[in-house]
């Protein structure tokens, strides 16, 4: 019976990532577990420093961790990586936040994409050259890009390149780093549109780091809220924008701004008062607890565990059930 | 760039230019001796006139051009490949072996290169080391004097490449450190160390003919302008021109490498691009000098 059962795309369980710097331990993941099915759209938000492009990383092997697992496909991940490192990487690739950077400065877009292609010994010349085209075509650039630098392409091909490169490999699980904040904001809605795409396309599992949560909402099945290198919520995104359970998500989607001006003028927001602390020294109990606005003494002395919420999901709060009126 | 004055490149590119074509360009054996011939000025055989063994002139400055390109060349290389060698692996490998390997490198920049190759002649003259000719000596010598520079530009380079994102790109998609290295890294190493190479170029030229100056370079027969210039030292009143004519080509040949490498430095050291991206950049900026010449006009 249980070989039925798919094993998700991603699984890490009590996953911590800390660095040692000069100031402190900085514990930048600390326990986290996540969840991705096979064929999922799973957005991972946050605030800046919260730790979601360390988790990224972390999944795919590119930052070290300090504690927990990762298990990718059903397979240890690091024992993956280090007995078979090409079947890994056919089996999950990366987008970088920064397009350019991910690219060789000397190298054409020709060469860029036929490089991982090479690396694997995939086919003679000719039929890299017409994966190359395919590859191309799959994110809709023309093939007078071929011989062009990354320098010389705009912010939205260059995206388009190192997500074509990231394909090449045709790989099932793609990760995917703030993949749209490099890019000026009416090249976002292409890219994110050319991302949902491509997953209907190709059947892929898509994990993409993200801080707007209008994109998220736009493209992804699922979602997961970070706060100081842990998990705040998770559950699916048809639920988590209805209904969020925990404060800290309920503050985050009150930030985000409606089309609609009769909404945009009477919505109510929730203003988030400081930074939030330093994941140097996190404080007691639940690390919320300093900038929530319902905040209990409990909640400053006992930390919350993951607790299932209404409707599927999962929020890391004492007051979940009763958040949610009190708040709104 | 645009008043640089090109001309003083042509000692440099003559002195390869006769280096390589020397054996057709010579009118005499450079070490055929003439006793009834001895310390002539210049007339129709002897272009230059003769040495104090009526050897001609022309001709051993000609094999003098030869002699110097080749240790030139062969040491450059060497000592390039060398330092890219060491170099890389140091700053690939990191850790305890790069530390190990800066200090040898900080050890040998601390002393001049002269210095080193003085030294390494000293030991290389002992018995063991016999099999080995003057002039093999002189060009491992200098190699061994030669290679710290590149091995501490080397490094810098591949520590500098290694943190861009792109490598972390390459490892992402499977790719070996072999291949990243190759691939990747090598060409920013080659393209910028093979351009101070070529500005070091001078003054390698002028330590060959240093180290033969001492006698403890190329062995007599051979013709190279340090040589010449001691030779005929001893007979400068008879026949200045023995000293004057080795003296004026080394400086020319000294000054105008060095001032190719100036040239190098100030063009902000090329990157090694690729032939078609580089034909297309200078006609564009052909078109640029055309459309201003015209504005001019």
């Amino acid at each position: 019976m249980t070989d039925a059962i798919v094993a998700p795309a991603i699984k890490a369980t009590g996953l911590k990532v800390h660095f040692q710097t000069a100031a402190g331990l900085v514990r930048a993941v600390d326990g986290v577990d996540l969840t991705v099915a096979q064929g999922a759209f799973h957005g991972i938000v946050g605030e800046s420093g919260c730790g979601k492009t360390t988790l990224a990383r972390a999944l795919i092997g590119l930052q070290p961790v300090t504690d927990g697992q990762v298990n990718i496909l059903g397979r240890d991940r690091a024992e993956w990586a280090r007995a078979d490192r090409k079947g890994f990487a056919r089996a999950v690739q990366f987008i970088f936040q920064d397009p350019l950077g991910s690219m060789s400065r000397r190298q054409t877009v020709g060469q860029t994409l036929e490089e991982p292609l090479m690396i694997h010994g995939t086919g003679d010349g000719k039929a890299r050259r017409a994966r190359v085209a395919e590859l191309l075509d799959l994110v809709a650039l023309p093939d007078t890009v071929l011989d062009r630098l990354p320098r010389s392409l705009s912010g939205g091909q260059r995206q388009r390149v190192s997500i074509a490169r990231a394909l090449a490999l045709s790989p099932q699980v793609l990760i995917c780093d703030e993949p749209l904040s490099a890019l000026d904001v009416s090249v976002r809605a292409q890219i994110v549109n050319l991302f949902a795409r491509l997953q209907a396309q190709l059947g892929l599992t898509i994990v993409i780091v993200a801080h707007d949560l209008a994109i998220v909402r736009e493209v992804c099945s699922a979602v997961t809220v970070m706060y100081l290198g842990r998990v705040a919520e998770e559950g699916a995104a048809r639920r988590f924008f209805a209904d969020p359970a925990h404060p800290y998500s309920q503050a985050l989607l009150s930030a985000v701004p409606s089309p609609d001006p009769r909404i945009e003028a009477t919505r109510p927001r929730i203003l988030l008062e400081g930074d939030p602390p330093s994941p140097r020294n996190p404080p007691p109990g639940c690390r919320f607890s300093t900038r929530c606005p319902v905040a209990e003494p409990r909640c400053r002395e006992m930390e919350p565990a993951l607790r299932a919420v209404p409707h599927g999901g999962a929020a890391a709060c004492h007051l979940a059930d009763a958040s949610i009126h009190a708040m709104i | 760039m645009k008043n640089w004055p090109w001309a003083i490149l042509a000692p440099a590119i003559l002195f390869v230019l006769i280096g390589i074509f020397s054996p057709w360009i010579m009118t005499h054996d450079p070490a055929a001796q003439d006793y009834g011939a001895l310390l002539q000025g210049p007339s129709a055989a002897n272009w230059l006139g003769t040495d104090y063994l009526g050897r001609d002139l022309f001709s051993r400055i000609v094999g003098g051009a030869r002699t110097s390109l080749i240790a030139m060349v062969v040491v450059l290389v060497a000592a390039l490949a060398m330092g890219v060698v060491i170099g890389s692996f140091a700053g690939y490998v990191g850790g305890k072996t790069e530390l190990v390997l800066i200090s040898v490198i900080d050890i040998a920049l601390a002393l001049p290169s002269l210095v080193i190759a003085l030294a390494l002649m000293g030991v290389f003259s002992g018995e063991n080391f016999t099999w080995m000719s003057d002039y093999w000596k002189m060009i491992v010598a200098l190699t061994l004097a030669w290679w710290a520079n590149y091995a501490r530009m080397s490094r810098a380079v591949v520590v500098a490449e290694l943190q861009q994102p792109y490598i972390e790109a390459a490892r992402v998609m499977g790719a070996s450190h072999i291949w990243i290295f190759t691939r990747h890294i090598l060409p920013h190493v080659l393209g910028l160390v093979v351009v101070y190479a070529s500005a070091d170029a001078g003054a390698l030229v002028l330590a060959i003919a240093t180290l033969s100056f001492l006698g403890l370079g190329v062995a007599p027969p051979t013709p190279e302008w340090g040589q010449m210039l001691v030779d005929g030292m001893s007979y400068i009143e008879e026949n200045p021109a023995l000293v004057i004519i080795p003296g004026l080509a080394l400086t020319a040949v000294v000054v105008s490498f060095n001032l190719l490498g100036e040239a190098f430095a100030l063009q902000k050291v090329p990157r090694a691009v690729r032939g078609r991206f580089l034909a297309r950049k200078r006609a564009a900026r052909a078109a640029e000098e055309t459309a201003r010449n015209e504005v001019q006009a």
